[in-house]
């Protein structure tokens, strides 16, 4: 830790692992209810622990993405927060917010949109929340008066997520406008905006831990982005495809959607290259199992997978089946769990008593059970919909008949699961093992980005 | 190539994509209301919709293969029940499945009878929306059989001219789906009866005095059934409301069908044994 300030990331990044955990506590009850009967039917049905399960996980991913900008941004521009008050009354409004709206969904305060739940005061809460950290960090650069392409980067993609947060205010009375306006919020957080604040991480992680020149990877990260959003805004047509828009959006869609994965690829590149050029000297080397490790499953889940199914003509036969958690999920981990562990390992060190790269046994097996548990999920969730989608979709087995006979890769869903869910048990518990401890590293100190210079863009505010 | 270059590339590419973005979002707007019969939307199309919503239906179910898995996608629905059968179920979910055979039950959502008329108005209204054909085959809730043999990929396309054919075609259509009810197997029962041995049934039926119908042969009784479920009543619990009741079969064949298609039907229903 360079500057005092930083250290209001550490209470965000432990708001975020304890909702994490929870998050699994939701996800496993889901899984066990596709094996049936049911004994919670009538006190927490299916609906309701999987809107509480995939809600921990949009609280929990922004939480760890918030507490990460309170992290960077003082190194980057250094500088310290402007306001550290405001940041903590945000984490306690944010946290007020969250908590209501999963304590909302047990008992059925809903507003049923598919990942936008949230009740409306719910929602405006959120508005606010991000209106405050928006300025917080701003006015952070602004006082500074120095901005990197890396927080640039990273700031942007969270400034963008709140813009694009608004459509979900408004409500329609055509399902399928509210479908359509849906997807601005949902699709371009995920394949859009919250790429950017993956990319901006992985750089700020991959300049910070293989020491790799700063002017390469922020040029390469211009090439990243800008693919992701080349191949993403029209990409969201594979959202489109089957709920009443005109029939262009089919080949267009499929075109830009099958185009997504190239920026993932480049990714793993570019961290693949960064690792071989600038070697693996850093002692913290579990933070680079988790950076490398996110690129890597962002490109075979969200990647890989998603090209899969993407196509129309593909897509028209496993649009709605088991095909999709199966992209969800992996995309969901690789992408956004990984790189918030990466970030959190990575500042674990200096916001704790724990030392640099000593005690990361833990910590392996946390990294390993989850790699693996996922892998497994990803792999259960994928024999099911493919048998899901030969038998009812191909052969015109009932929904219910098809169900019963896949029982088995439940059972396997739920098995890998468990496993995931250890590793992330130890993850919280090696988070909380290490107490807080905040000093502030002297100028002696390595610091590693003397080459950083200043942007050199001058239209400084991001966003 | 320098930072300043690949930045240029980001701002121009995500500035010119989003705008033809945008462009295609202002046009698809001249064809929504095409699309999703806007004129239909009534104030109950929109009350069942707040009724969906409220209760958490896409956490489950999918609308357009769009929602979770957990439960059946419920776009055609409404064509495939009707509003008898959705009202029946929808009062009480626990009289058409049980966990002990299916494992997944729904849990009752204790509706007003106004809220289940509004959101099968609103279920109606969706599954006439021009959705570009998807799904492109009938997903039925329970079949108790592979019912989609054909090997052409689209459905059911008739393998020749003869009404059988046509006829058979037709019940398995992702139009009609027939099947989504009725099974052609004696020992399978599904949300209707099974239509095994109708013809046989249907002449047993036609000596009991007890029926009332018009039908005087087992073709006419067929088409009786078609286009006005309610006028013979099958036994079940849960293929009508009741003895004096109503059929829970889809009222409104006599306008969806073509003349010649009820005889289609007919012919091919004819040949189940």
């Amino acid at each position: 830790m360079r500057y005092r300030t930083q250290s209001i990331a550490y209470w965000y990044f432990a708001f975020a692992v304890c909702l994490f955990g929870l998050q699994m506590v939701f996800g496993l009850l889901s899984a066990v209810k596709y094996l049936g009967p049911d004994p919670l039917i009538d006190i927490i049905p299916f609906d309701r622990s999987k809107a509480v399960h995939t809600n921990l996980l949009i609280v929990w991913v922004l939480t760890g993405f918030m507490g990460a900008s309170y992290y960077v941004v003082p190194e980057e521009s250094r500088a310290e927060i402007y306001s550290p008050k405001l940041a903590y009354f945000q984490l306690g409004l944010w946290a007020t917010g969250g908590v209501t709206a999963v304590v909302g969904y047990l008992f059925g305060w809903t507003t049923g949109h598919k990942l936008l739940e949230q009740p409306y005061p719910v929602k405006l809460t959120i508005v606010i929340v991000m209106l405050m950290f928006l300025y917080n960090i701003l006015m952070t650069i602004r006082k500074a008066g120095r901005w990197t392409t890396t927080e640039g980067v990273l700031i942007a993609g969270l400034g963008l997520a709140a813009l694009l947060y608004l459509p979900a205010l408004i409500s329609f009375d055509n399902y399928t406008i509210s479908i359509f306006y849906r997807w601005w919020t949902i699709h371009l957080w995920v394949e859009g905006v919250w790429e950017m604040v993956q990319a901006g991480l992985l750089a700020y992680l991959l300049i910070r831990l293989s020491g790799a020149d700063r002017e390469v990877m922020e040029k390469w990260l211009y090439v990243i982005v800008g693919l992701v959003f080349i191949a993403g805004i029209i990409g969201t047509a594979h959202h489109y495809y089957w709920v009443g828009v005109p029939a262009y959006w089919l080949p267009i869609g499929g075109l830009f959607s099958a185009l997504e994965p190239l920026a993932l690829f480049v990714m793993v590149a570019y961290a693949y290259v960064a690792m071989r050029r600038s070697g693996l000297k850093h002692p913290n080397s579990l933070a680079l199992h988790w950076t490398i490790g996110s690129a890597i499953f962002t490109a075979f889940g969200a990647g890989l997978l998603g090209l899969a199914h993407t196509w129309p003509a593909v897509n028209k036969w496993t649009h709605g089946t088991l095909i999709t958690p199966m992209h969800g999920h992996s995309a969901f981990f690789g992408a956004y769990v990984m790189i918030n562990l990466a970030i959190i390992t990575f500042a674990l060190p200096t916001l704790t008593d724990r030392r640099e790269g000593e005690d990361q046994k833990l910590g392996y097996w946390a990294f390993w059970l989850m790699s693996a548990g996922m892998f497994g999920m990803t792999l259960a969730f994928a024999a099911a919909g493919v048998g899901q989608v030969y038998l009812e979709r191909i052969m015109g087995l009932g929904y219910l008949e098809t169900q019963l006979k896949l029982q088995v890769h439940m059972i396997m869903l739920t098995a890998t699961g468990v496993l995931f869910s250890i590793g992330v048990g130890l993850f919280v518990y090696d988070f909380f093992r290490a107490r807080p401890r905040f000093i502030t590293q002297g100028d002696g100190a390595p610091r590693g980005d003397e080459e950083a210079a200043p942007d050199d863009g001058a239209a400084a505010e991001p966003a | 190539m320098t930072k300043r270059h690949t930045r240029l590339f980001f701002l121009g590419g995500t500035i010119l994509f989003a705008l033809i973005f945008a462009g295609m979002t202002i046009d698809t707007h001249r064809h929504f209301d095409r699309l999703t019969n806007a004129d239909k939307l009534t104030d109950e199309v929109i009350a069942g919709n707040h009724v969906w919503h409220r209760n958490n239906c896409i956490n489950c179910h999918t609308l357009f293969g769009e929602g979770a898995y957990y439960a059946p996608d419920l776009t055609k629905i409404a064509q495939q029940r009707g509003a008898a059968y959705l009202a029946a179920f929808l009062r009480d979910p626990s009289q058409f499945y049980s966990e002990k055979v299916h494992r997944r039950l729904m849990p009752n959502p204790n509706l007003s009878e106004t809220e289940i008329a509004n959101v099968i108005t609103f279920l109606e209204w969706v599954s006439n929306i021009d959705n570009q054909g998807w799904p492109p085959r009938p997903i039925v809730v329970t079949s108790g059989q592979f019912t989609q043999v054909s090997n052409t990929p689209e459905p059911a396309q008739a393998v020749s001219d003869n009404p059988v054919d046509l006829g058979n075609a037709l019940f398995f259509s992702a139009e009609l789906a027939c099947q989504a009810c009725h099974s052609t197997r004696a020992d399978v029962t599904l949300a209707g009866p099974s239509l095994a041995g109708i013809k046989a049934r249907a002449e047993e039926i036609l000596k009991d005095p007890s029926y009332t119908g018009s039908a005087k042969d087992v073709e006419g009784f067929i088409r009786e059934s078609i286009v006005e479920p309610s006028v013979y009543l099958n036994p079940g619990p849960n293929f009508s409301t009741g003895p004096g009741g109503v059929s829970l079969m889809p009222a409104d064949y006599k306008t969806r069908l073509e003349a010649e298609q009820i005889d289609h039907l007919v012919a091919y229903l004819m040949t189940l044994r």
